[in-house]
């Protein structure tokens, strides 16, 4: 017996790989930000003094860098939840 | 206070200022204003939480052992990463929250820091039109 694909099952599967495939953007930045403490950890350890200047520029830098995951969360949610493609499809 | 803090409540001051601005903005530009601005206020708190929970996770990352801290401030940053997440669902399922404005509410911040940070430097500017060669350093 032949199974038949609709458009909108192809659209809804092709969805949920694309959110699959833009959740890995938010690996990047914990991995980054892991590395980066790790290293401002040693740089304190190095120079106890520079403390606060370490964790300051540290704070701004990992601030921004959280921006790139939240932009690939974004994107696979909507996917998810607030599909437009489907509505395309009419 | 320490300097950190300090930092961080100024971000926070500003963040303020830019979300009012927004508001006025909406209700002078938007036909349905009140769910952008649910949805920017909602977005901007939680970014701000967020923000105080970094400085909080640095502060104390920085003390501990470098193995240690790698661990512990990407484990901060993956709880940090799901309280996003779900305030994002919460936005794209409540029709009275608009998502576009919980998006630039959690984004505010990065662009104040840019702000603040790169854009306010002329130097900056000069640097993307000088050619590397034609430093005299000759590298």
């Amino acid at each position: 017996m032949e199974t038949m694909i609709t458009g909108k099952a192809l659209v809804l599967a092709c969805s949920a790989i694309g959110a699959g495939l833009a959740m890995i953007a938010g690996i990047g930045p914990g991995i980054g930000q892991g590395y980066a403490a790790g290293k401002g950890a040693e740089g304190v350890g190095r120079q106890p003094e520079a403390q606060g200047d370490i964790v300051r520029t540290m704070l701004l830098g990992a601030a921004v860098a959280e921006t790139t995951g939240i932009y690939g969360l974004v994107i696979a949610l909507i996917l998810l939840f607030a599909n437009p493609l489907v509505k395309l499809l009419g | 206070m320490d300097e950190t803090r300090k930092l961080q409540r100024n971000y926070l001051i500003y963040l303020l200022i830019a979300d009012i601005v927004f508001v006025v903005l909406a209700f002078i530009f938007l036909e349905a204003p009140l769910a952008f601005v649910y949805g920017l206020v909602f977005g901007s708190a939680i970014s701000a939480l967020n923000f105080v929970e970094l400085g909080n996770t640095l502060r104390r990352a920085v003390t501990m052992s470098p193995a240690k801290a790698q661990g512990y401030a990407t484990r901060k940053y993956f709880v940090r990463y799901i309280v996003t997440g779900v305030v994002l669902y919460v936005s794209i399922v409540a029709p009275y929250i608009n998502v576009l404005g919980t998006i630039i509410g959690m984004t505010i911040i990065k662009f104040i820091i840019f702000a603040t940070n790169l854009f306010n430097d002329k130097q900056y500017y000069k640097n993307i039109f000088k050619r590397k060669e034609d430093e005299p350093s000759g590298h």
